[in-house]
């Protein structure tokens, strides 16, 4: 079980699932009915994408509450994967995001809810990483990190909200509550997609986590022999 | 002492100590007006330009950045004359103190927004609002508490740190667009349009929405984020 759940194993998961989920999304889902037509292709990575950067901060948001109950710095260092982790999807997100919006709206940046709330959340997540830039005794750092990742979190869906009150937006409404918008074919596709990205993220994170500890056990060897 | 006569203690020696030497008030009002007329200059891009649309903007952009000064002042003395270990020290909830520290920062931005309100109107806004003056303040004192609440929280955070007033405004500013978003636009409606509390409702109530749930996320972690 150990050995099934090891970070090359996942990897590989996550790799078979994200091919497989192109190629259907290319292949078998159809080419989108409205005026977005090929372009749409993109959304089996895009969506899965955002979707895992949300999943990543998420869990830095339990790894925070779980840190501030129990003040075992591994909930920290958790903490702080998930977030560069997080950033990093993020970053993709708007990557994606802008070339599928410049294929389809003829513009690379609209001011429209969803994008606005991840560029956002790039920058709360960029402060977060500052905050734990200045501060250097171990155990504070982790604390302030732990509250600013709790707020940064909640504030997130106050965000997307909020950007809901600005002027219109071009974002394909795609999933709605009720019907998908979708036909069975490209839902598939998707769903393929989101696992392999989901399945990425836990790879990176148990690879991130390895190299943290062997960073720790560095430093402790260090500090043994007097370096 | 029960938790109200704390929170009275010190929200009074916060006020008694500014309005002894004024330093703070002085210069966060200095600092608006002076927001007021690099505005005008940014915004007047013709001749007999009307800003009354910008006005709304303007007057946030300028709450939040006066605030970000008042909000590093404020917590600078507690930590330079080392007040703060005093008042951890004393028996007193940790809450009360965020409680009375918010309520201090409140009042000094009512006092700021006091005089730039009406010189801000007088200036920019070439409509009368007198009807919908009640919503205007019902706007401005629910912003007012979610920039506080929240920006009393995060300055707690950040005067522990290395670098202190320049942390603030990175950890400040991304956490209150929402409130920005929702605020400017309420008070755009009211100063351009005249807004009834129909069209108001969905921001105020998301303003409502916002503070609740930083007053209970700042209840949660205050402890944490002033440290022992």
């Amino acid at each position: 079980m150990k050995k099934l759940i090891s970070a090359p194993s996942l990897f590989m998961g996550a790799g078979v699932f994200l091919v497989v989920g192109l190629l259907l999304g290319f292949w078998w889902a159809p080419v989108d009915a409205s005026s977005m037509g090929f372009s749409q292709k993109i959304f089996y990575y895009h969506a899965p994408i955002a979707e895992t950067a949300l999943v990543a901060f998420g869990i830095s948001f339990v790894a925070a509450i779980l840190y501030l109950r129990s003040q075992d710095l591994k909930w920290d260092r958790l903490g702080f994967v998930c977030v560069r982790l997080g950033l990093l999807f993020s970053v993709m997100v708007m990557i994606t995001g802008m070339i599928w919006g410049k294929a389809s709206w003829d513009t690379w940046w609209a001011w429209e809810p969803r994008l606005t709330t991840f560029l956002l959340v790039c920058f709360l997540y960029i402060a977060y990483w500052v905050l734990r830039s200045v501060v250097e005794e171990e155990q504070r750092r982790a604390t302030y990190a732990a509250v600013f990742a709790i707020i940064a979190f909640i504030d997130v869906p106050i965000t997307f909200f909020a950007t809901r009150f600005l002027p219109e937006g071009l974002h394909p409404v795609v999933i709605t509550t009720g019907d998908t918008g979708m036909e069975g074919s490209m839902f598939a596709s998707f769903f393929i997609s989101m696992i392999g990205m989901t399945l990425l993220l836990v790879a990176l994170i148990r690879s991130e986590l390895v190299v943290e500890s062997l960073k720790d056990r560095v430093a402790d060897l260090k500090h043994k022999i007097g370096g | 002492m029960s938790s109200g006569r704390q929170f009275m203690a010190i929200l009074r020696k916060d006020l008694i100590r500014e309005l002894r030497t004024r330093e703070m008030l002085i210069s966060m009002i200095l600092f608006v007006l002076l927001a007021m007329v690099i505005f005008h200059y940014a915004f007047t891009v013709k001749e007999g330009a009307d800003l009354t649309f910008f006005t709304g903007g303007m007057l946030w952009v300028t709450f939040i950045f006066a605030m970000l000064l008042g909000l590093n002042r404020s917590f600078a003395q507690e930590k330079d004359e080392r007040c703060l270990d005093g008042l951890l020290l004393c028996p007193v909830d940790r809450v009360t103190i965020f409680l009375a520290k918010t309520a201090g920062n409140l009042i000094f931005l009512l006092i700021i927004q006091v005089v730039a309100v009406p010189i801000f109107t007088l200036f920019f806004v070439q409509r009368s609002y007198a009807g919908d003056l009640l919503q205007f303040l019902i706007v401005l004192l629910l912003a007012d508490l979610g920039i506080c609440a929240l920006g009393t929280l995060l300055a707690t955070i950040s005067m522990n740190t290395r670098s202190r007033d320049l942390l603030l405004p990175i950890i400040f500013l991304p956490l209150i667009v929402p409130v920005l978003i929702a605020a400017t636009g309420a008070t755009t409606l009211i100063f351009a349009e005249g807004a009834s509390f129909g069209s108001l409702l969905a921001r105020v109530l998301f303003l409502l929405g916002f503070d609740a749930v930083f007053m209970v996320a700042a209840y949660g972690t205050y402890d944490f984020a002033i440290g022992e």
